[in-house]
Formats: C-alpha cells, structure tokens, sequence
C-alpha cells in the first residue's frame, strides 16, 4: 500500500496518508455487501452448527427432541467407552500406515514421471484418473476385485506364483485394513502426486546443472537438491494426508461395512452409529468434538511447521 | 553401468505402475461387458450391452446422475459467486473489520464438516429441508477454502489494472466483474473444478440427509442398488462403469486444465 503514492486521482484532501482512502471509505459499503452473501452461509452453516453441536453434546438428546442436560456425562462416557476407544486406535492406526505409504508412493512416482519426457502426460492420466471417482465407484470396484475366486486380485497373485490358496481379503481384520489401505492409495495417490509434480517442476535447472559439476549421483542430487526444495509441498501433503485420513468414513463403510466385526469401524463411523443409527445425538456430538479438537490440533501443528520450512 | 540403466529402469517401473494403477478401471470395464458367468476370461470375447441394459431398467442411474450434477452445478456456481465476490472485497476493498472477518474464516478451515454432522441434521429437520437436494447444496457454501485461494490470486493481480477503471468512474462491484473475474479465470476454474469433485464425491451428509431414492445423488444411489447384489459382480460393476464413464470422459476430455487446476488450488490450500 505504500508504494502506491503516486496516482492521478485528485487527492480529496480527507486523508492525508493516503489518496485512495477516501474511495476506499466510500467503498465501506459496497465491500461489506460483497462478503454479506458468503457470511450469511458461513453463519448458517459454519458457526450456528459448531455452537449449537456443542450444546447438544451436554445433553442426553433423542432423535424425537426428548432431552436431559446431563452436563459432562458423555464426555465421561467416552472416556469408558472401549467401542470408541477400538475405533480412535483404527484411525489413527490407519493414520500411521496411510499417511507415509501415501507420501513416500507420491514422491517417487512424481520422481519417475519427472524423469520420464516422452509418454509423461499418459502417465500423469494414469495416476490420477482414480482420484476423479466418487468413493462408491472406488469401494465396490475393490470390493469385486478382492473377492476370493472371482476376483481379480488374487487371481493375479496366484498367476505370478506369490500365493497357493485364496486370501479373504476381507473376512480377516488385518487384511481388511490393508485392503481399505490399497484402495485409498490408488483413490487419492493422483492428488499427492499432482501436487509433488508441481513441485519437481519448479526447481530451477540450474541447481541439477551445479550438482552435476559437483559430481553429485543420483541419490545425492536427490537428498541435497530435490528433497529439500519439496520441504514446504511434503508438510503441506502430510497434514492435509492426515487430516483427510482422520476423517475416514466412506471406504470402511463401503468396503468393509466395518467389518470384519467391527475391526475397521473409524471415528466418523461412531458418529455416524450413534448419530443416526441408535440416534444419541448428544453421544454423537460429544465424539464429534473430540474429532474436532483432534483435527484442530493437527492443524495448528501444520501451521507451526510450515512457517518453521517456510523460511 | 547401473547409472547408464537407470533411465530405462524408471521407464519401465513407470509403466508397471501405470498399468497397476489402470487395471482395476480396465476390469470393471470388461466385467461390465460381459455377460454374467463369474468368470471374466473364461467367456472369450462375446462383448454384449446387455448387462446396461439391465442396470438402467432395474436403477434410476440417469436420474441419480442428474441430481448429482444439479446439486454440483449450482454448489460450484454459488461457491464460485460468493467466494469471488468476498475475495475481491477482503483484497481490494477493506472496510473496518475486514481483516478479522477474513481471520475468522480462515480458521473455520480447521473445522472439519464431520464435525457439525449431528447439528446441521437437526438444523435442517427443523428448517423442513431434510431430504432435499437444496440441503445437499447448502452446507456446501459455507467452505472458506474459495475465500482464500482466491484472495491470494487478486493480491497477486497488479493495482494497475483497476487504475484505469476508477478513473473512468467504475465502481467497486464494475471492477470486480468487468476486471477481475475475467482475469482470473485460471484460478476460477480451478476452484470450480476442485469444488465439483468435492460436491460430487459427496458420501456421508447425503447418506444422512437423504432417504427418498428420488433424491439421491449418484454417489449415495450407487451402494443401495450394489448391496442388494451379493454373489453377482457383473451388474454391480456395470453400475459402477456407468457411474464413472461420464467423469472419466469429462477428465479425458479436461485433463490438462483439472490436473493443473487440482495442483494450483492443492498448493495454495494451506
């Protein structure tokens, strides 16, 4: 703003800091009445819902609207609830696993194609094209492909020689997180991808041209080079990896439907079944903000993190 | 020797890859296209429409699909309106109170919509809109994330621009849409199309709002007609190939600009 002290609008004498301050006060008007439309949503359905999810999770609160305040009692609940307690540990299990498989599968396929001139946008389409699908598509897909017998999965696997007898995919609860793992690393992969991509292709030339003179290999061009110029882009994909993993719901719903009993039920699906299954919406809410606070201390992490990469 | 390799080793783990990455896609297309025998390979070639034929008598997988762009449109169209409009406002005009008002939505970014799942039911039950398309499209509105990709681009946007305008007695409002949404479509587009994907993926609200099969969206209409199928994969699969050759053709047909749009607003989503 204060580079902007030349102007040939005639200065009305209003402000003297600024010539442009005056416009900008009558402004004031038409400024608060383009952010109106958005604020009124905002209110709506951003605010009112997180005050008014909070109040409820005071109370014990039925579907039909019979509620009692009980004060902290679902929170104490929680604490004793060892069917949350089993679904928190998946999530972040899943959290654990997904999130370094994701990243680490990201890069090195962004490395690849980075590599690759001829042929790169085939394999750019190849990569992402998953992530354009909606979770149902993705989530029966996999649920055919993981079949015993039928599906394709274990078909190829038998052809290679890797296995003898049929894998049931998703009757084993070990089995069933690696499979909700796989179809999420092919679902989303493309964004990571995308992302580190972008990335590669930012880094100027000339620093691969000085390791070059330097004698630097491969691997040392990538530890000194490649790596640390993707700092800022691998922050920002680890926490928007985790916070998207913590939410986890469509996938185990759909794959697994839980399953096997209950071993792949998350965070959001004890939200979902108390919410609107056995409809203890005060329950509901009480879990809803836990996963809140939990995502909201992910993100102030990620904040601190990337000011710390950003300089 | 290994260094002289390297070059062809990452062609062709590229490619393995692609092609992993590529077959579940394939095989739905070719179960899809044949009849149903459990057996993929073992039928030989014998393509047949017949299982389409099937799927859409028994699913309204057309108007499933139609309400999935209806509701994806007018969210997209909305999203990208207000957000533009308080973007431009937040970068250009500033009024007493701006900074704080833009403070206050940034950091509803932390928020995820899970969370407000119970509330928005029961604040929709008591506003008559349970089940409705228009309670798929309003929760949406409320995302910051156009806000803020949005103000950086027109920060970024030189002052001159507006310079010329102003003199000519353009208002506030003229510039915004003689001058800024035009310049910038890039960062529009990219925000419209991570918000269609965004709305048209849409699983868990519209599993909770949602119970009439007239009103579903694709998304949610899709697992309801699978889960009555329990040893058939050839029909479920078909649905799923109808549900996905649309958008597969659209990323075809756009794959530059959604690649490059989903790269832009993933980087500036901070």
């Amino acid at each position: 703003m204060a580079t902007q002290t030349s102007t040939s609008k005639p200065n009305t004498g209003v402000d003297t800091k600024s010539p442009r301050s005056s416009l900008h006060r009558q402004g004031w008007v038409t400024g608060i009445l383009m952010v109106l439309p958005y604020t009124v949503f905002f209110i709506l359905f951003s605010m009112i819902p997180i005050f008014y999810g909070f109040g409820v999770s005071f109370y014990d609160w039925s579907l039909l609207g019979d509620k009692t305040f009980i004060g902290l009692q679902n929170y104490i609940n929680l604490l004793q609830d060892e069917e949350f307690h089993t679904n928190l540990l998946n999530t972040v299990l899943f959290t654990l696993v997904s999130v370094p498989l994701i990243t680490v599968v990201g890069l090195l396929l962004s490395v690849m194609v980075n590599s690759i001139r001829k042929g790169q946008a085939f394999l750019r389409i190849a990569f992402f094209m998953p992530y354009v699908l909606s979770v149902s598509v993705i989530s029966s897909i996999w649920v055919i492909f993981l079949q015993p017998y039928t599906g394709l999965l274990n078909r190829i696997l038998r052809g290679v020689g890797l296995i003898q007898n049929e894998i049931f995919w998703l009757s084993d609860s070990t089995l069933a997180w690696a499979s909700i793992v796989m179809a999420t690393l092919w679902w989303t992969i493309g964004f990571v991808f995308v992302l580190f991509l972008a990335g590669l292709q930012d880094i100027p030339e000339s620093y691969y041209e000085a390791a070059g003179l330097e004698g630097a290999n491969r691997w040392q061009t990538f530890r000194y080079i490649t790596f640390p110029s993707l700092s800022r882009i691998t922050v920002l994909v680890v926490v928007l990896q985790t916070i998207s993993s913590f939410k986890i719901f469509g996938q185990s719903k759909l794959i697994t439907g839980g399953g096997p009993a209950g071993a792949t039920k998350t965070v959001v699906f004890s939200i979902y079944e108390n919410g609107f299954q056995t409809f203890q919406m005060g329950y509901a809410s009480a879990i809803a903000f836990v996963l809140m606070l939990v995502i909201l201390v992910i993100s102030l992490l990620q904040t601190t993190l990337l000011r710390r990469f950003g300089e | 020797m290994l260094d002289r390799l390297y070059p062809y080793v990452v062609r062709i783990a590229a490619a393995l890859f692609a092609l992993m990455f590529l077959t579940p896609i394939f095989w739905m297309l070719s179960l899809s296209l044949t009849p149903e025998s459990g057996s993929l390979f073992a039928g030989g070639f014998n393509v047949s429409l017949d299982n389409y034929k099937t799927v859409l008598n028994r699913a309204p997988i057309f108007g499933w699909m139609g309400n999935s762009l209806v509701v994806s449109v007018a969210t997209t169209a909305l999203v990208l309106l207000f957000a533009s409009m308080a973007a431009y406002s937040f970068s250009r005009v500033r009024f007493p109170g701006s900074k704080v008002l833009f403070i206050l939505f940034l950091s509803a970014m932390m928020i995820p919509g899970e969370a407000t799942l119970i509330p928005l039911y029961l604040l929709m039950r008591d506003a008559d809109l349970l089940g409705t398309r228009i309670s798929l499209i309003l929760p949406a509105l409320a995302g910051p994330m156009g806000i803020f990709i949005l103000k950086q681009f027109f920060d970024g946007l030189p002052k001159d621009l507006e310079e010329a305008a102003r003199i000519d007695g353009a208002g506030f409002f003229k510039i915004w849409y003689r001058i800024f949404l035009p310049l910038s479509r890039p960062a529009l587009a990219a925000l419209g199309i991570f918000t269609f994907i965004g709305s048209w993926n849409d699983y868990v609200w519209p599993l909770i709002s949602i119970s009439d099969k007239a009103y579903m969206t694709i998304t949610l209409g899709l697992p309801m007609f699978q889960s009555s199928y329990n040893q058939e994969y050839a029909l479920p699969m078909t649905a799923n190939a109808l549900a996905a050759i649309p958008v597969l053709i659209v990323f075809l047909i756009f794959q530059k600009q959604i690649i490059k749009g989903i790269a832009f607003t993933g980087g500036k989503e901070m």
